[in-house]
């Protein structure tokens, strides 16, 4: 089920209602637990065993591993859980470019290898709640937390439906101990959380989907050589469009779950004011940046093996981190650039360390647009769905074709601009706030303005029901 | 709880907050909501994807069925009250606008069809290669989700009522439609979008926007639009492949056609009017015959072209290609008289045409 969907207006306050009844903690977290099933089959039904599966595996190793002293027992129900999780994720999602690279490497040693046809369906949202279920499983292992006691909540953690598709990708430790007590948001949290919610809906369906959509859509489809003109205006569009549609999700979700009482965290912090990608990667989808910090960057040493073993680590993490987004080689790219990004900085950084100029707002302003330049150039693997595609969009952008087509009308390059500059001043603005402050300090009056202006123009964009990109990560 | 860091709330006098929120948003959708209305527009159904899936599953109920399948002028020029007044059965009706209608012909054949088919044909759709402008129909009937099939049952609803809800007054696309943006050097635009010309009922009958009775002005920018469909000379293969692409089409027809008629079912083509420039392109570029008549040959079906007939010519067609609504009943009446007599020639008696 779609966030921006009438059919999610009419589940939300059917569930919101049903919330606010009289009923025992144990029954709403029941009628929770079934609303979030529902609102994952509402895709495809046969799917929730997949969430069945995911939850009664890592249920039972987690409780088996916190038994277990042996060491080797552990590690070996640690692998069961692995094994399943991303078993199941390998199965749905990777088992068609696994296939393709072994009938081009069999082609490439003259071994002709016919491969039958792979036709899977993706389940949506896979990537985020197999790495939230197996987070669990490793919590127990590495002894940071206890397994749960309830299974209902546990149930609930893996499935609960504001975050399930999208993220943010939330840790048991965050979430399980929510549902021990009973909450219910009082009217300032409904009301915030119902504010919320328009932004991230104004986010996905006004600026990404209604402003920004068509002219990306319009560079990358076009199937040909652009002039640099329309080639940048075509990536500048998708930044906003891929940020504006995955934050819109994030901050609809915490919008949500506030609604219902439930705390989620930030997912995104601004992240085209960042100073560098060690400051992208702690403002972008932030759940998931430390997520693969927390249990893969420092599990392989992080940076305290040397600074050879830390660019190693960096480049393994970000390389798996780009392959979490899609079974691509367009993705793996995407991740290897972001680190050589991080690992060229850390070098910088080492050597100029302490440089006064670095703290000159000049300095900064100056490092927010190389860095927004070199994030904008990772985006055009991210986007195109092939390398013809990528490499022809970097050729145009760095004026090494001639010839380039116009493909973009005055129209979308107005919006473009527009809501480009839009989303760059606010980024810079709130680079070092936080909105409930800046709200709070805001006259109530003007808050009412901007949530009706926002609220009108989702409605009377009316939306074309478009999927989050990220569901299908 | 003690270590999870609590969302914070903005401390704000949230009660008026939220009351002043909502009387600004309902003043500014009654504005949004009169500034259409005073353009004539009127709460109609979305021809949607849904609309058009919902369709296409009552066809999959048991009993007899007639189904009418092709682009927008079947949309248009059939009215289905009449022919349910007229035959005791209102036909579903499959066709979508701009769209060749194949897809949809191999896909009701592929489900065992059995009832009366009625194919309109307009030769410059029904000859393209691809299924084009509305294609994600055909795919929504066999992929729609559960949450996609209420979505439509709790989008209907709100159709009826409210005017601005519709395709054609979407922010963006009346952004997009202003005529005050400068073109840009090198620019090639696309084909113009084709503007409001229906509105829906249910039963995805298409009521001509009485606009294009009424008003000249909004009638000859839908007519400058249609000529620049008119004029437009698309990029064509070699004259052997197109050759032996209408020759897999005539195959395709025939299979189809088979298909339906082994279950039990018939196939009728119509050719519906046109005239003005329209139907002077239309016979320049698609003479009868080197397209109606070989289909219609290939098909081995009964085929009712309008030339023919002194009791389908007439009618009005605002912007030359699509009936005014008052004229649809005597067409339709007309119609239907014409497919029993043919259908008799031929021996072929059908329950989905007997009162």
């Amino acid at each position: 089920m779609l966030f921006n969907s009438l059919t999610f207006v009419v589940f939300f306050s059917i569930v919101l209602v049903l919330h606010y009844l009289p009923f025992s903690w144990r029954q709403k977290k029941i009628n929770l637990l079934v609303a979030s099933y529902l609102f994952y089959a509402a895709w495809n039904p046969p799917f929730v065993i997949l969430l069945w599966i995911s939850t009664v595996v890592d249920w039972y190793v987690a409780k088996a591993i916190h038994r277990e002293q042996r060491q080797h027992q552990r590690r070996l129900l640690l692998f069961l859980s692995i094994a399943v999780n991303l078993g199941i994720l390998g199965y749905f999602k990777y088992g068609g470019f696994l296939l393709d690279n072994w009938v081009a490497l069999m082609g490439t040693l003259g071994i002709p290898w016919q491969a039958a046809g792979w036709s899977i369906v993706l389940p949506v949202g896979i990537s985020f709640y197999t790495f939230q279920t197996m987070a669990y499983s490793l919590d127990v292992y590495l002894r940071r937390a206890e397994p749960a006691e309830s299974v209902l909540d546990f149930s609930l953690f893996v499935t609960f439906f504001p975050q399930l598709v999208a993220g943010p990708i939330v840790r048991p430790t965050h979430l399980i101990p929510q549902f021990a007590e009973p909450v219910t948001a009082n009217r300032q949290q409904l009301l915030w959380g119902l504010a919320l919610m328009t932004l991230g809906l104004f986010e996905k369906i006004v600026v990404a989907d209604g402003a920004l959509a068509p002219a990306a859509e319009a560079v990358f489809g076009s199937g040909k050589a652009v002039t640099m003109v329309d080639a940048w205006l075509g990536t500048l569009a998708f930044s906003g469009q891929i940020f504006s549609d995955f934050a819109g999700y994030s901050t609809t979700a915490i919008g949500v779950a506030l609604c219902l009482g439930f705390s989620l965290p930030n997912n995104f912090n601004y992240p085209y004011a960042s100073l560098g990608f060690s400051d992208f990667w702690r403002r972008w989808h932030i759940s998931l940046s430390t997520w693969l910090r927390d249990y893969l960057y420092v599990p392989l040493g992080g940076n305290r093996k040397g600074n050879g073993r830390t660019y190693v680590n960096l480049m393994v993490t970000m390389l798996l981190g780009g392959l979490w987004h899609g079974a691509s080689w367009t993705f793996v790219v995407w991740g290897g650039l972001h680190g050589v990004y991080l690992t060229a900085e850390r070098f910088l950084r080492g050597r100029f360390k302490g440089a006064r100029v670095a703290q000159t707002v000049l300095f900064k302003f100056g490092l927010a647009l190389l860095t927004y330049f070199l994030v904008n150039i990772t985006w055009v693997f991210f986007r195109s769905p092939d390398f013809p595609t990528a490499w022809r969009m970097i050729r145009s952008m760095v004026g090494a074709t001639s010839g380039g087509a116009v493909v973009l009308p005055a129209v979308y390059v107005a919006q473009v601009v527009i809501v480009i500059a839009g989303i760059l001043a606010v980024h810079w603005f709130m680079r070092e706030r936080v909105l409930e402050e800046v709200v709070a300090r805001t006259r109530w009056w003007v808050v009412s303005t901007v949530w009706a202006a926002m609220l009108f123009a989702i409605i009377v964009t009316q939306g074309s029901g478009n999927a989050f990109i990220y569901f299908q990560f | 709880m003690a270590d999870i860091p609590l969302r914070p709330t903005p401390g704000q006098p949230w009660g008026k907050l939220a009351l002043l929120m909502s009387l600004l948003l309902v003043m500014g959708m009654g504005t949004w909501e009169g500034y259409w209305r005073s353009l004539q527009y009127a709460p109609s159904y979305r021809g949607s994807d849904g609309l058009w899936a919902l369709l296409r599953r009552q066809v999959d109920r048991p009993g007899p069925a007639t189904v009418t399948i092709g682009s927008s002028r079947t949309l248009s020029d059939l009215n289905l009250e009449t022919w349910r007044d007229v035959t005791g059965l209102r036909p579903i009706q499959l066709a979508l606008e701009g769209t060749q209608p194949r897809a949809v012909l191999d896909d009701l054949a592929q489900h065992g069809f059995s009832g009366l088919l009625i194919v309109g044909l307009t030769p410059v759709l029904f000859t393209l290669p691809d299924t084009g402008y509305r294609a994600e129909a055909v795919r929504r009937y066999g992929n729609e989700s559960p949450s996609q099939w209420l979505g439509q049952q709790i989008s209907m609803p709100l159709e009826q009522v409210l005017a601005f809800y519709n395709f054609d007054t979407a922010l963006f696309t009346v952004i997009e439609r202003q005529t005050w943006w400068p073109a840009r050097t090198g620019y090639q635009p696309p084909l113009p979008p084709v503007r409001k010309l229906f509105n829906y009922r249910r039963t995805r009958q298409a009521d001509l926007w009485t606009k294009l009775d009424d008003d000249a002005e909004y009638r000859e920018l839908a007519r400058d639009i249609w000529r620049e469909y008119l004029n437009f000379k698309p990029d064509l293969p070699p004259e052997d492949v197109l050759r032996q692409q209408f020759e897999n089409m005539l195959q395709e027809v025939r299979s189809d056609v088979e298909t339906i008629r082994a279950a039990g079912g018939e196939v009728v083509f119509i050719r519906l009017p046109s005239n003005g420039e329209f139907r002077a392109v239309e016979n320049g570029a698609f003479p009868r015959e080197r397209v109606w008549q070989p289909i219609i040959g290939a098909a081995g079906v009964v085929g009712i072209h309008f030339e023919d007939y002194p009791a389908l010519r007439g009618m009005s067609l605002p912007e030359w290609s699509h009936m005014s609504t008052r004229d649809t009943d005597r067409f339709t009446r007309a119609l239907i008289a014409i497919i029993r007599s043919q259908l008799a020639a031929r021996g072929v008696e059908r329950q989905e045409l007997t009162p």
